[in-house]
């Protein structure tokens, strides 16, 4: 068993009082008072309607929150369970709140969830964000029921999503790890995700927790190292995922800069695996997929424009440093078109984040910079999808999307060229 | 008169050649510690150049933009061949002046003293140099990339500004650690800051007071006449 030294005492004691549990949920948490009362709820009403039989515990592990967190976690609880249970549950949900030790975020937090799996020697396990507003019981069941009863490892979220959310996810993430790895997780990075206890003793036993992975990069991570450590994959389809808004200090930069560079770096580590696979399979979904509605929002189409555009002309000697010269002088042509016939074709756009892909690996360029000066052209792309999908149906914008991941396996051989010329994460 | 003038002649000739005698180990001496310093200086040179190669330091100049800039200036050799070779100048030069030392000659000495006295504020001066030239580049690239992302006008007259701000600061600090006019320095790196920080505040004041304003209104009020788009990029 991997080093548990880093439980806090008092958590290790009620762990111990409780004993084995079949299900363990975790909620990490750091000032989310507003809404992880709801999510407590939802997993308590989950795990009392689809595992009525089963000992489960509640695990919230709180990164310090100063806004009364953990009070509500401990207070939230069903007035009657009449209302959302046909029949009274055979066992209580045991409920633990915790601060967690370590670096701050939520790889730390979910360190100490695998951690209590490890010593609670649970079979199954899920993890929900505690900023959800549209979690239900029902979560709880497609996180864990294909881990308890049909020997899956690792269930990875799909959400009905409006098609300008997740745009990071739709042009970055997903294709890139499709490409990479050959899984079709479709939301790599959702935040909701089931596994089983086997899995969880696997990712304790890896030693990043005091790398960004313990920060911000545990999705990806836990996604990938699911997928090349050779465990059964699958995804639950789990409808809307509404969350609490954003702190707004957060912008779009730091969040791609933190995003692509898990990405990018996890492929410096799987090198070897990634190099071999051609192509992509399917992953099987759980669940009942419905239709993505598809109301207008408001979109900056010019002011997206004008960044890519400023990027352009003011970055011109950054970008040259990643791209290979045909791509940069590709950008340079595209940069010069008018708003309404503007289009960045997803061959450049593919070439472009492998270009970004190799730099990063070949440290030609600080890293932080050279991710920093993806933004403009990541807007550029979003402006160009925005055109391209203005009319679209879901349908449509799912096939366009398809259209963009078969063009990520595609150039793969461009990106094995690349890897090689220069070196990379060799 | 004859044997007056030959005791002269013989004395003379007795003193010079007692001078060069005298002479001679010291020269022979320095001679040797100069080819010594040869040596010293060469293999150290091919040491750190290759040291240097294998922690891949040309690659972190050229991530830094120090090749670039030497590029610029014609220097095509890579880095740490550069640094080599400065080693082994610096290197020869230490054992120059200890060649010198060993002639035994007054003045030499005193110099060769001053030399070594002098040396570490050199080095220190290059050492704040060096520092302020890879910060400068550094953090003008970040101001750069800061500014684009942030859509804030003019981003590139934003990066020059600071890194001329931490060049001239750094030329500054480098000229103090080598004890050169160093009030005159200092008095004069405290005028051109104000000046140019007098200049920037006057001309965004009264050049930009309309980009300013709208700067201050966007920055306090919350509501935008912007479009917030309706993305959740994550």
């Amino acid at each position: 068993m991997a080093d548990l030294s880093f439980l806090p005492e008092s958590l290790r004691r009620q762990l111990a009082e409780i004993g084995q549990v079949d299900v363990l949920v975790g909620i990490p948490s750091f000032n989310n008072a507003r809404t992880i009362g709801h999510v407590v709820r939802a997993v308590q009403a989950g795990l009392a309607r689809h595992f009525p039989a089963h000992r489960a515990l509640l695990l919230n592990s709180d990164g310090g929150s100063t806004d009364g967190t953990p009070d509500v976690v401990r207070q939230a609880s069903i007035a009657s369970f009449e209302t959302v249970l046909a029949a009274h549950p055979l066992r209580a949900v045991h409920r633990i709140v915790t601060p967690y030790h370590g670096i701050p975020g939520k790889g730390s937090a979910l360190r100490t969830v695998f951690a209590a799996a490890a010593v609670t020697g649970a079979k199954a396990c899920a993890v929900v964000d505690s900023d959800l507003r549209s979690i239900t019981p029902e979560w709880i069941e497609l996180l864990v029921e294909p881990v308890l009863e049909r020997g899956f490892d690792f269930i990875a979220p799909l959400y009905h999503r409006h098609k300008y959310d997740g745009t990071i996810t739709n042009s970055i993430v997903y294709p890139l790890t499709r490409a990479l790895y050959g899984a079709r997780v479709r939301q790599p990075i959702g935040g909701d995700f089931g596994f089983s206890g086997r899995l969880a003793e696997h990712y304790l036993g890896h030693d990043v927790w005091a790398s960004d992975v313990a920060r911000y990069g545990i999705d990806i991570w836990m996604t990938t190292t699911a997928i090349t450590g050779g465990f059964r994959i699958g995804q639950s389809f789990l409808g809307a995922k509404i969350h609490d808004a954003k702190d707004p200090s957060v912008d779009l930069s730091a969040m791609l800069t933190q995003v692509t560079g898990a990405v990018l770096s996890l492929m410096g580590t799987h090198a070897a695996r990634w190099r071999e696979v051609r192509g992509s399979h399917p992953v099987p979904v759980f669940g009942f997929e419905y239709a993505v509605g598809l109301e207008p929002v408001p979109v900056n189409l010019a002011r997206m424009l004008e960044r890519f555009r400023t990027g352009a002309r003011e970055l011109g000697e950054i970008w040259q440093r990643a791209l290979h010269p045909a791509t940069a002088r590709e950008i340079a042509a595209i940069a010069s078109a008018s708003d309404e016939s503007f289009v960045f074709p997803p061959t450049l756009w593919v070439r472009t984040m492998y270009d970004f892909a190799v730099a990063y690996q070949h440290g030609r360029l600080n890293r932080e910079h050279l991710l920093r000066s993806l933004t403009p052209l990541y807007l550029g792309r979003t402006a160009s999808f925005v055109v391209q999908t203005r009319d679209a149906g879901a349908e449509e914008v799912e096939q366009i999307l398809e259209e963009l991941c078969l063009e990520f396996e595609r150039e793969k051989p461009y990106l094995l060229e690349r890897w090689d010329e220069t070196g990379g994460g060799r | 008169m004859t044997a007056t003038f030959t005791e002269r002649l013989v004395g003379s000739l007795n003193a010079f050649f007692e001078a060069v005698l005298r002479f001679l180990p010291g020269l022979l001496a320095a001679v040797l510690i100069l080819l010594l310093g040869l040596v010293v200086g060469w293999v150290l040179k091919a040491l750190v150049s290759r040291l240097l190669r294998v922690a891949r330091f040309d690659r972190a100049c050229d991530s830094n933009g120090i090749t670039q800039i030497l590029g610029r200036a014609d220097i095509r050799t890579p880095p740490s061949l550069l640094l080599g070779r400065g080693l082994f100048w610096l290197v020869f030069a230490s054992f120059a002046m200890a060649g010198l030392s060993a002639l035994g000659v007054g003045f030499v000495n005193r110099l060769i003293a001053e030399f070594f006295l002098y040396l570490p504020r050199v080095l220190s001066a290059l050492l704040v140099l060096l520092v302020g030239f890879l910060l400068a580049n550094f953090l003008s690239r970040a101001a750069l990339l800061g500014a684009v992302n942030a859509g804030i006008p003019s981003p590139r007259l934003i990066a020059l500004v600071v890194k001329l701000l931490i060049l001239v600061l750094s030329f500054a600090m480098a000229l103090e650690q080598l004890r050169i006019a160093t009030s005159i320095v200092l008095a004069a790196f405290i005028i051109a800051f104000g000046a140019v920080m007098l200049g920037l505040a006057l001309a965004f004041g009264l050049g930009g007071r309309d980009v300013a304003k709208r700067v201050l209104e966007r920055q306090l009020d919350t509501r935008t006449d912007e479009t917030p788009d309706g993305f959740s990029h994550l």
